[in-house]
C-alpha cells in the first residue's frame, strides 16, 4: 500500500471517522483506523462495535492495500503537519511510514485482518431520504431518550418509517418527544427501528442537509450512506412501549404562553427548586399562570405570567427541568400546553406552526405533596 | 502544604443518653441502664451507662449475660426513631462548622476542617471545644471530640477525650501536628482500628503488644513476619500515618433491621411474619431518610449461631414495602431451603442507597415486571408514611402484624 494525499483531505477524512473510535477499549484494534487504498482513492473506517463510520477521500494511489493505524496518533500527526502533500506507505503488515515535507514518521499498526467486519446491510432495498429531514427529526426528539441502563429499550429513538411519512419518538418514561413529517413514497417496506442516539448524532454530524441518503436495514443493523460516507449502527431490539396509548386524547384545559417568557419564569423558579427533584408548582387560572416553589432548608419563590387559559383552574407539579428541556425545542414563539388533571400527562406543542412536520411533547407531572 | 485538620465527634453513650431523654422519669433516673431490649429479650446490649459498664457490661453482649453481671440494671429497648432524629440533629450542628462531614455511624462523624484556618483563627482544639458546646446547646447531647492530622489519630484521640468519671478528660483531645508519633507511643495495638483479636494474637506471638513494640522494627523485618501488605500498613499506622480522606456524605451506606427472637423459630409462617415486620420498619426508615435502595439482603442466624445471608440487587431503585418484601421473601426461602433449622435471628438490610430524586415523578409506562415499582406502589408507601406521621408508628400496619 502506497499513496499520496493532501494534508487537508487527510484531515477531513480523519475528522469524519475518529468520532466513532471508542475512547477506551479492551480490544486494541478498535483504537485504530482502518486505512484501505483502492483504485478510487482511500477509504478510512472506524468502529466501536456498536457504530461504524466509513468514508472515502481522494488520493493518488500507487499500490493498493490496507492496514490499521492508531487513530489518535494519526489525527494528532495530521493536525501538526506542514502544508504539503502527505505520502503514506505500508512497510509489511503492521507498520507505516508517513512523510510530509521534511517530517518523517514510522508508526506501528495492526494487520487489517484484525479489524472487525462491517455489518452486513444490503442497500438493494433501501429508503431514500433527504438528510435535512432526518436531521430535523433527530434534533427534535433524541434529547428525550433515557440514559438509565435499567431499561435499554428507552435508550434508543423509535423511528417509524411508512410509505408516506416517517416519525421519531423518544422518551425516558417521564417526558416524551414525537415528531413526524410526510415523505415521498420510497417503495421500501414499512419498518419500525430503535436506533441508539449516538448513531443519530453521527448522522447529524456527517451528512450535509441537502444530501440524499440511502438507508437500509440488515438483520439487526441499520446502514446510512451517501456517495462517499456510510454509517452503520446496531439496532436496539424491541418492542418499544406502546407510546400512542399515553398520548392524551381528552385534555380539556388549554394554555397558550409566550415561550421565552415561560422559559424565563421557569428558570427563575429552578434556582430555588430542590436540586434533586426540581419540583415546582404551577397554578393555572383564567388569564394567569402562577408559579411557586418551596424547598425545605432553602426557601421559596413565586412568579406570575399572563397566559391565555381555558378550562377549570388547575394546580399541577412538575420537574421544571423537564419543561425547560422541551421548551428549548419548541420551534415557535408561542407554546400550547394542555392538561386533564394533576396526575395526568401534559402536552406541549408549537402554536401556529406553518410546517409540514408536526411536533408533540409530553411531560408527566410530579405528585404535589400537601 | 498545611497539616490536615481532622476531628472525630463521637456522641457520649449515645443510645443511653437518648433513652434517658425519651423517658426522663424512668430511664432518666436510673444510673444502671442497659439499652438493647427488655429484661426478657434475647437481644444484645446496644449500649450501657458508664455505671453499668463498671460491672463489666459491654456492647454486643447478650442481655441475659449482662444481667448476670449487673442484676439490678434497668433494660430498655433502643428508641430507634428518637436516635435517628437526634443523630440528624447532631450532624446538622456539625455541618455548620466543617466543610466536609462524613457520618461514620449513627453516633460518630469525621469532620475535615481543612481550609478553615483563616476563618476560625484559633487552635483546632479551641474550635473543637466550641463545636462541642454548640452540639450540647442545640441537641441536649454531649459529644467528645478527638483531633489530629489523620482520621486514625482523631479516632484514637477521641478515646482520650471522653469525660469518663475519674479520668479528668474534658471532652476534647487534639494531637498537634508533629506530635503523632509521641502520641501513638502511648497506644496499645489492640486500640488501633482494624487490628482485631486474630491479628492481635499474631502480633503478640511476635512480642508486639504496644505501639513502641512495633516502632523498633523496620519494614523489611516486619515484612518477613507479616507479609508485604500488612507490614506496610502497620508501619504507617504506628506512626500515625493514615492518608484516607474524610468523604462528604457518607451517611448510612445501608439500613438494616434485625430481630433476635424470644425463642428460636422454626415455623416458616412465623418467620415470614417476622420478616414482614422487619421489612415494614426498614422500608419506613428508608423513606424517612428520603433514600432509595437497590440491594436487599436477608440475614439469618441459626440456633447454633451459624449466620448466613443472601442478597439481590434490582435494576431500578425502590422505596416501597411491596417490592422489598417480595425480594426478601424469596431470599429467606432460599436461605431456609439451604438449611432448615430453628432460627435465632433474622435481619433485613437495604443498601446501594441513593437520594430519592424521582419519588413523586409520575411515569408513562407502568412496567408489568413484578420487581419494578409502580406509581401505585409509591403512592401507597407515601400515604402509609403520612398516616404514621399523624397517628404514630403503629397508626397503620400490615394486618398480619396486628397482635
Amino acid at each position: 500500500m502506497r499513496f499520496t494525499i493532501s494534508r487537508e483531505k487527510l484531515q477531513e477524512g480523519l475528522a469524519a471517522v475518529t468520532a466513532s473510535i471508542p475512547a477506551k477499549t479492551t480490544l486494541p484494534v478498535l483504537a485504530n483506523i482502518l486505512v484501505e487504498a483502492t483504485e478510487k482513492g482511500i477509504r478510512l473506517s472506524g468502529t466501536d462495535l456498536d457504530i461504524a463510520v466509513t468514508t472515502e477521500v481522494a488520493a493518488d494511489v500507487e499500490t493498493t492495500g490496507a492496514i490499521t493505524i492508531p487513530a489518535k496518533k494519526l489525527s494528532e500527526i495530521a493536525r501538526e503537519l506542514p502544508p504539503a502533500p502527505v505520502r503514506i506507505a505500508a512497510v509489511g503488515e503492521q507498520r507505516i511510514t508517513l512523510d510530509c515535507g521534511r517530517s518523517h514518521f514510522k508508526i506501528l499498526g495492526l494487520p487489517r485482518d484484525e479489524f472487525p467486519a462491517f455489518p452486513n446491510v444490503k442497500f438493494n432495498e433501501s429508503w431514500r431520504i433527504r438528510s435535512g429531514d432526518l436531521i430535523k427529526l433527530i434534533s427534535h426528539t433524541s434529547f428525550a431518550v433515557s440514559t438509565e441502563e435499567s431499561r435499554p429499550i428507552l435508550n434508543g429513538v423509535l423511528w417509524e418509517l411508512r410509505p408516506e411519512m416517517m416519525r421519531m419518538v423518544a422518551t425516558n418514561g417521564h417526558r416524551l418527544a414525537k415528531m413526524e413529517m410526510p415523505i415521498k413514497s420510497t417503495g421500501a417496506p414499512a419498518s419500525d427501528m430503535i436506533v441508539p442516539p449516538k448513531a443519530l448524532e453521527q448522522i447529524r454530524r456527517l451528512f450535509p442537509e441537502d444530501e440524499e441518503l440511502e438507508i437500509a436495514k440488515g438483520e439487526n443493523h441499520l446502514g446510512f450512506r451517501s456517495p462517499f460516507t456510510a454509517v452503520f449502527t446496531r439496532l436496539i431490539e424491541g418492542p418499544y412501549p406502546p407510546y400512542e396509548q399515553v398520548i392524551p386524547k381528552d385534555n380539556n384545559r388549554v394554555a397558550i404562553a409566550d415561550r421565552t417568557a415561560l422559559t424565563s419564569a421557569l428558570r427563575r423558579m429552578t434556582i430555588i427548586a430542590s436540586d434533586q427533584t426540581h419540583r415546582i408548582r404551577m397554578s393555572f387560572n383564567a388569564g394567569m399562570l402562577k408559579f411557586s416553589v418551596q424547598t425545605p432548608d432553602l426557601g421559596e419563590a413565586n412568579d406570575e405570567l399572563a397566559v391565555r387559559y381555558t378550562g377549570d383552574p388547575l394546580d399541577i407539579g412538575f420537574n421544571a427541568n423537564y419543561l425547560l428541556e422541551v421548551l428549548r425545542y419548541i420551534p415557535t414563539d408561542e407554546v400550547r400546553l394542555t392538561f386533564k388533571a394533576p396526575e395526568r400527562a401534559a402536552t406541549l406543542e408549537p402554536e401556529g406552526w406553518a410546517d409540514p412536520a408536526s411536533y408533540l411533547c409530553l411531560v408527566m407531572p410530579l405528585r404535589l405533596l400537601d | 502544604m498545611n497539616a490536615r485538620r481532622i476531628l472525630l465527634a463521637d456522641a457520649d453513650a449515645f443510645f443511653v443518653a437518648v433513652a434517658r431523654m425519651v423517658d426522663p422519669e424512668g430511664a432518666g433516673k436510673e444510673p444502671l441502664l442497659i439499652v438493647g431490649g427488655t429484661r426478657e429479650s434475647r437481644g444484645v446490649v446496644c449500649s450501657a451507662s458508664y455505671e453499668a459498664r463498671k460491672f463489666g457490661v459491654r456492647s454486643a453482649m447478650p442481655i441475659a449475660r449482662a444481667l448476670r453481671l449487673c442484676p439490678n440494671a434497668m433494660c430498655v429497648p433502643v428508641p430507634r426513631r428518637a436516635c435517628g432524629e437526634k443523630s440528624h440533629a447532631i450532624r446538622a450542628a456539625l455541618d455548620r462548622f466543617a466543610p466536609v462531614v462524613e457520618g461514620a455511624s449513627i453516633d460518630e462523624w469525621y469532620l475535615d476542617l481543612g481550609g478553615t484556618e483563616e476563618l476560625y483563627r484559633e487552635p483546632l482544639a479551641a474550635t473543637a471545644a466550641r463545636i462541642r458546646e454548640r452540639v450540647v446547646a442545640e441537641t441536649g447531647l454531649s459529644v467528645s471530640i478527638g483531633g489530629g492530622t489523620s482520621k486514625l489519630v482523631a479516632k484514637l484521640a477521641v478515646e482520650r477525650a471522653k469525660p469518663k468519671p475519674g479520668t479528668g478528660a474534658t471532652g476534647v483531645h487534639v494531637v498537634p501536628a508533629g506530635e503523632e508519633e509521641e502520641f501513638l507511643r502511648t497506644i496499645q495495638l489492640a486500640d488501633i482500628p482494624l487490628i482485631g483479636p486474630r491479628f492481635q494474637e499474631r502480633l503478640a506471638a511476635l512480642g508486639m503488644r504496644s505501639v513502641p513494640d512495633v516502632l523498633q522494627y523496620d519494614v523489611p523485618t516486619l515484612t518477613q513476619w507479616l507479609g508485604e501488605r500488612e507490614a506496610a500498613w502497620l508501619y504507617d499506622r504506628v506512626r500515625g500515618i493514615d492518608a484516607s480522606e474524610v468523604e462528604r456524605g457518607g451517611d448510612a451506606k445501608s439500613i438494616s433491621r434485625d430481630e433476635t427472637f424470644h425463642a428460636d423459630i422454626n415455623d416458616d409462617d412465623e418467620l415470614a411474619r417476622e420478616l414482614l415486620s422487619l421489612v415494614t420498619r426498614a422500608a419506613a426508615d428508608l423513606r424517612g431518610d428520603a433514600l432509595t435502595a437497590r440491594t436487599i439482603t436477608v440475614r439469618i442466624r441459626d440456633f447454633d449461631f451459624k449466620t448466613r445471608q443472601a442478597g439481590r440487587t434490582l435494576d431500578a431503585p425502590v422505596i416501597s414495602d411491596r417490592i422489598i418484601l417480595d425480594v426478601a421473601r424469596g431470599l429467606l426461602a432460599k436461605l431456609r431451603a439451604g438449611r432448615r433449622v430453628p432460627a435465632r435471628l433474622i435481619g433485613v438490610g437495604l443498601s446501594s442507597l441513593a437520594v430519592d430524586a424521582t419519588a413523586d415523578q409520575l411515569t408513562f409506562f407502568e412496567r408489568k415486571d413484578a420487581l419494578v415499582e409502580s406509581d401505585r406502589d409509591r403512592l401507597l408507601a407515601r400515604t402509609v408514611d403520612q398516616v404514621r406521621a399523624k397517628f404514630g408508628d403503629k397508626g397503620i400496619l400490615p394486618a398480619r402484624l396486628i397482635d
